[in-house]
């Protein structure tokens, strides 16, 4: 009897433990680092017929908290959320971009993608359109009322056109690279902006037996040296057409890649960066040193400029940057400018009947003008045609877009890189040329290898 | 015989779920990833198989052998450095009792906070403008001794390695601790009626005594830097390159940064091989040691 009580109580605990496991494993939630922003449905709508109803769409980006662009968009989204709270159960999923590069692969290997989601485009898409997953932007176009290919800038798609000729995403931001100086730094030591080589040297030397950090610019992970090293790599002959097109040639390893390189190895011989480029890297650690008035000049990007303060953006100059020894091109005529960011379609979903007419919908208020022009006070540059009204912009994104006026636009490795990898491995041997663990040579060769074991 | 049938039901029964559970996510796992090392794998399409490549790419690739290296560091100096310190503490606390059991949860508390606040807290450490290393350094006047921790490429390994190796310590003063106080005390009474002195005494009667929780710290070592990753990935990235890297991190990055699900298993079964070996060697030395 006493041993079938036991026998008893041990199977009631084994299947206890069994039922615990399958419980744990339904836990229905998104990670915790997420931002869940699906609205509790009230119990009317709970109901059966408003259940057939409701669509349910995952909307996945990283524009969260912390993001510049957090504070326009998230409004901008629950009203859009609110006013189609009848027809669209809609869930925000939000990534810091580290995390969400690597989200969007793991999903993309599980095809599990949201429905819609922000993301890059170039190499960085190619696993997803070679996979099918993606749908082609002109089939959203057809169908939406609202947006038009037309209501872009056409160079704007280039980023996300394939090998194939489609489009495989819709563009939303636009940047440019702006060289930052600034003007009570230079004015107290009595100095004027370095449009060559060797003045940048002088006024290093100047700002150094100061105290002051010439330029902050670092390396961590490749920011933000990746696209300060495409600025000067425009500066020599040949180099546009060579970045225009890396993506077909696939020749990183030339000329004026090594000379670029062994420039800023001069340039960190001459101390113009920081000492310590890795704690200093990433582009809010940067910036950071010249928004502390550490530093005398930087280069960003607009999607920072929601981090610099009003009296740091008041005391900044928009500059050229030097010409480089052997340089061709004039820096003073050129700016680098592309399209950055955008977002894509999940084709499954989009094909779903039931989720179709939502997902326009919800395609339709990304590609908006009215986010647009909401996201344009972050700092952001629209891809759309829409006339910014730059009076109501922050004090540096005036001045940028003054100094870009007749500016020749041009491109940086990152948009036209053919391979993800060689991308992350020109980031990371780039921190290691910045603290010199690496000679130009072995810099250039080190990516050229991933281009070459990929093709 | 029907009782024997009973026990080994019972026996199966109870061993049922963790079996279940281990070959879900650890075999099937291990051996999925064994058949992703042969094959070339982006995660999306579907797998080539391309036989030995992967591993013959991975054994030329000058990274992986930088990789390889950083980590057996990390287990040399955690094992030189965590499992001595760890057995020190625990004897000086064990040897003056007052206050004992606040320096054990002093010495423990890093332990349970998570590495990644750890990792972090120390990347603000090293910060070459506003880190409290160079402003110690500074104040005590060892300018000489400032350093770009993190962008020197002498130091760069050793100050990641460092909040790990410090962390975990209190974890080995706490189980070395237990094994001090698991000495009969007639053994150490007896030792000192014979005239041996402190350091005799821990020499003949103590470390002897406690060589099986040594066994167990050394495993817990050894796998525990096998697996790192956290404090590597959080202040650096593995980076600049693959400089501050251990293998965990670079199967990581080789898999889900890169998308290289191939190579990314291929680095994978190489730990659980130097696992599995490393093992294998510390048994027949635990074997060797209880036959003599």
């Amino acid at each position: 009897m006493k041993k079938n009580i036991k026998k008893t109580f041990a199977l009631g605990l084994a299947i206890v433990m069994c039922i615990g496991l399958v419980g744990c494993g339904n836990k229905p939630s998104s990670s915790s680092s997420s931002t869940d922003s699906t609205k509790v449905p009230s119990a009317a709508a709970t109901d059966e017929g408003s259940k057939a109803e409701k669509v349910s769409i995952t909307i996945a980006t990283n524009w969260g908290e912390g993001d510049s662009k957090y504070d326009y968009f998230y409004p901008a989204f629950q009203k859009f959320q609110e006013e189609n709270a009848d027809t669209m159960d809609l869930k925000l999923v939000t990534y810091s971009t580290e995390d969400y590069k690597t989200k969007i692969k793991v999903q993309t290997a599980s095809g599990d993608l949201p429905d819609v989601f922000t993301y890059w485009g170039g190499s960085m898409i190619n696993d997803m359109k070679d996979a099918g997953l993606l749908l082609e932007a002109d089939q959203y176009f057809s169908d939406s009322k609202a947006v038009k290919r037309d209501d872009f800038n056409p160079s704007s798609f280039d980023y996300y056109t394939a090998a194939d000729g489609k489009t495989y995403g819709v563009p939303i931001e636009s940047t440019r690279g702006v060289f930052l100086a600034n003007k009570d730094i230079f004015a107290q030591y009595g100095l004027e902006y370095p449009t060559t080589y060797e003045e940048l040297k002088a006024v290093s030397k100047v700002f150094n037996d100061n105290g002051i950090i010439p330029l902050a610019m670092a390396s961590s992970g490749g920011t933000p040296s990746e696209f300060f090293f495409s600025e000067l790599y425009n500066q020599y002959a040949g180099a546009e057409d060579e970045l225009k097109n890396l993506t077909s040639s696939r020749e990183f390893a030339t000329d004026n890649a090594i000379k670029v390189a062994t420039n800023i190895q001069d340039m960190i011989d001459n101390k113009m960066f920081p000492e310590d480029t890795v704690a200093n890297g990433g582009w809010a650690a940067c910036l950071q040193l010249y928004t502390d008035k550490k530093a005398a000049m930087t280069y960003t990007y607009p999607w920072m400029f929601e981090s610099i303060p009003d009296d740091i953006q008041n005391s900044s100059e928009v500059v050229a940057i030097p010409m480089l020894p052997d340089a061709t091109v004039d820096p003073a005529t050129m700016m680098t400018g592309f399209t950055v960011y955008g977002f894509e379609i999940n084709k499954k979903s989009y094909e779903d009947t039931a989720k179709h007419d939502a997902m326009v919908k919800v395609c339709d208020f990304l590609a908006s003008n009215e986010l647009s022009t909401e996201l344009t006070k972050s700092g952001m540059i629209p891809a759309k045609n829409i006339e910014v009204d730059l009076s109501t912009q922050k004090v540096i994104y005036q001045k940028m877009m003054a100094f870009s006026e007749g500016k020749k636009l041009i491109q940086v490795h990152f948009t036209t890189m053919p391979d993800a990898d060689a991308i992350t491995m020109m980031d990371s041997s780039l921190d290691e040329l910045f603290i010199k663990a690496l000679t130009p040579q072995e810099f250039v060769n080190k990516v050229q290898s991933v281009l070459d074991k990929n093709n | 015989m029907k009782r024997k049938i009973s026990r080994l039901g019972l026996s199966i029964l109870f061993l049922a779920p963790v079996i279940f559970v281990y070959s879900i996510f650890i075999f099937l796992p291990m051996l999925s990833s064994l058949y992703y090392s042969f094959t070339e794998w982006n995660g999306v399409t579907d797998t080539a198989f391309v036989g030995l490549k992967n591993y013959k790419s991975l054994l030329a690739d000058s990274d992986y052998w930088v990789v390889f290296f950083n980590t057996i560091k990390l287990v040399i100096i955690t094992l030189v450095v965590q499992i001595p310190m760890g057995l020190i503490i625990a004897f000086l606390l064990y040897s003056k009792t007052r206050g004992m059991k606040i320096f054990r949860t002093i010495y423990f508390l890093p332990v349970v906070i998570a590495p990644v606040a750890i990792a972090l807290m120390f990347s603000l450490f090293y910060n070459s403008e506003i880190g409290i290393f160079n402003i110690i350094l500074e104040a005590v006047g060892l300018d000489m001794l400032k350093k770009n921790w993190l962008s020197d490429t002498h130091t760069l390994l050793y100050a990641v390695m460092a909040p790990q190796v410090w962390q975990y310590i209190g974890l080995y003063v706490t189980i070395f601790l237990g094994a001090l106080q698991s000495i009969p005390e007639e053994l150490m009474e007896s030792a000192q009626i014979d005239g041996a002195n402190k350091y005799k005494t821990f020499l003949h009667i103590i470390l002897p005594q406690i060589s099986s929780f040594t066994s167990i710290c050394t495993v817990l070592c050894i796998t525990g830097s096998l697996k790192a990753f956290d404090h590597s990935w959080i202040m650096t990235g593995g980076g600049p390159g693959v400089r501050s890297a251990y293998l965990g991190v670079y199967m990581y990055k080789t898999a889900f940064v890169n998308s290289d699900f191939g190579m990314g298993s291929t680095i994978t079964i190489t730990i659980i091989t130097v696992s599995l070996i490393i093992t294998g060697i510390l048994n027949m030395i635990t074997t060797m040691k209880s036959n003599n």
